[in-house]
């Protein structure tokens, strides 16, 4: 269980998170909607403490923190151990190669020595279809092949919750649907995914739960059926957006 | 020209012996230090240490501010006068350690700043520590955009030595200035100077384009 506890941020005295409370079960994939602006990232990054709140709580599986006091690194520490971020500009270690990049992180962090987690980490490319890669630099892959390798990275640090940051945004169309099937792929072997994306196909059609934040509070929270049958006028007016496209 | 030549052949010994007791080892050394000086100066200026930072700061603004020359002046010439009195070759090392140290410092801190944000983020998200994001993440990417500005920080420093003859030491320059004065060939000897400053230089830029195709093999542009 993800939990957040009335949650409040904001950004040079503009807020933009008011009071969020969510609680996510595990084994779900909640998609994350909204306008430009409406706090979608920042809830996010919220859970990984890429962003810090002023006030409210954070608890994952049994690791909890309070906002507002300052956070001890062991704190910190133990909420991210929870989960593991994938960001839309893929961020991959330029330096790294692809199985470094993905074998690295689980040995900095004194969970595998180099041997156990080469092997996983090939493994793990395998499931995104990039272990005929291995010895590439990021650099010489498509952005779609990028992303793929992120969320091996991703997986590697065994988290509890996958959050993905618009991953596809970047990516032109038939870049976009390869990292979707993998994602789709994680979904159905129920992992806990959160997914903040502008892709209304993937909340459709994958769901299992839609958040959709408005105006720095939670517009709506429940069943995709329930989300496209709403005849919330905000969310009408979200979703006229891409019918228009 | 024979003479020109013969005069060459005969000056050529003193000016090399010059270079590998003066000009070739202050150079090394001094940049040796001037790399860890600006590795703590970058540090300091990065930290989150009010204090740390200020002191970095005044450093690289007064080492960058003043002339080599009178730097050199002050060491050698002007402590004396405060009770410190170090050699020729202590005065050099530390003037040009100080010196070359608070341009590489820049040049580390413009590196280090330059690495995008989303790479820290990918740190903290994976749970790295402070120390493996720095030797992991951040080290090797600021080294290798610092690369060319301090192959030029380092060809600055090796010509730079030329003027320790002011602090009495014989480097290539002085010994060259030595034999012009006594066989009255300035055009000779200064031309043959220039030669063994050339040398250096072909040798420094030799290999610093090797280690940099070696540092930027992960960047595919650099292989068009």
């Amino acid at each position: 269980m993800l939990e957040l506890n009335d949650v409040s941020k904001s950004f040079g005295g503009t807020p933009v998170l008011k009071q969020v409370s969510l609680q996510l079960r595990g084994g779900e994939t909640t998609v994350v909607l909204g306008p430009s602006g409406s706090g979608k990232s920042t809830l996010l990054r919220t859970m990984n403490l890429l962003e810090v709140p002023e006030s409210g709580c954070l608890s994952i599986n049994g690791d909890s923190v309070t906002f507002g006091a300052t956070l001890t690194r062991k704190q910190v520490a133990a909420i991210r151990r929870r989960s593991a971020m994938v960001f839309q500009g893929y961020n991959l270690f330029p330096h790294e190669t692809v199985l470094e990049n993905v074998a690295m992180p689980p040995v900095l962090n004194g969970k595998a020595d180099r041997a156990t987690a080469r092997a996983r980490a090939t493994e793990l490319l395998g499931k995104v279809g990039m272990d005929h890669r291995l010895q590439e630099y990021p650099d010489n892959l498509s952005g779609g092949q990028q992303q793929r390798v992120a969320i091996a990275r991703a997986l590697a640090v065994e988290p509890d919750y996958l959050l993905f940051d618009e991953p596809t945004s970047a990516l032109d169309p038939e870049l976009e649907a390869e990292v979707i099937k993998v994602m789709v792929d994680l979904a159905r072997e129920r992992r806990s995914l959160v997914v903040v994306t502008h892709n209304i196909g993937f909340a459709r059609r994958v769901a299992d739960r839609i958040v959709f934040l408005a105006d720095g509070g939670i517009g709506f929270d429940g069943t995709p059926e329930g989300f496209f049958a709403s005849d919330n006028e905000r969310i009408r007016r979200y979703l006229n957006v891409f019918d228009a496209v | 020209m024979t003479d020109f030549l013969s005069l060459w052949a005969d000056s050529l010994p003193q000016l090399l012996a010059a270079t590998v007791k003066v000009t070739v080892p202050l150079s090394i050394i001094a940049f040796v230090l001037a790399l860890v000086v600006a590795v703590l100066a970058t540090a300091m200026r990065l930290s989150r240490i009010r204090p740390l930072q200020w002191l970095s700061r005044f450093y690289v603004w007064l080492f960058r501010g003043t002339p080599i020359l009178v730097q050199l002046f002050i060491i050698f010439y002007g402590l004396p006068a405060a009770g410190i009195t170090l050699s020729a070759w202590t005065s050099a090392i530390i003037a040009f350690t100080l010196n070359t140290g608070a341009y590489a410092a820049e040049t580390l801190r413009a590196s280090v700043q330059s690495i995008p944000r989303g790479q820290l983020e990918a740190a903290r998200t994976l749970n790295y520590t402070g120390w493996q994001t720095v030797r992991h993440v951040i080290a090797p990417q600021a080294l290798r955009i610092a690369l060319p500005p301090l192959g030029n920080d380092l060809i600055d420093l090796v010509k730079g030595t030329s003027l320790v003859m002011v602090i009495t030491l014989a480097d290539v320059f002085q010994v060259g200035r030595q034999i012009a004065a006594t066989t009255f060939q300035p055009l000779a000897l200064y031309a043959e100077v220039a030669v063994v400053y050339l040398a250096i230089f072909t040798v420094l830029s030799f290999l610093q384009s090797r280690l940099e195709r070696v540092s930027n093999r992960y960047i595919r542009s650099s292989r068009a």
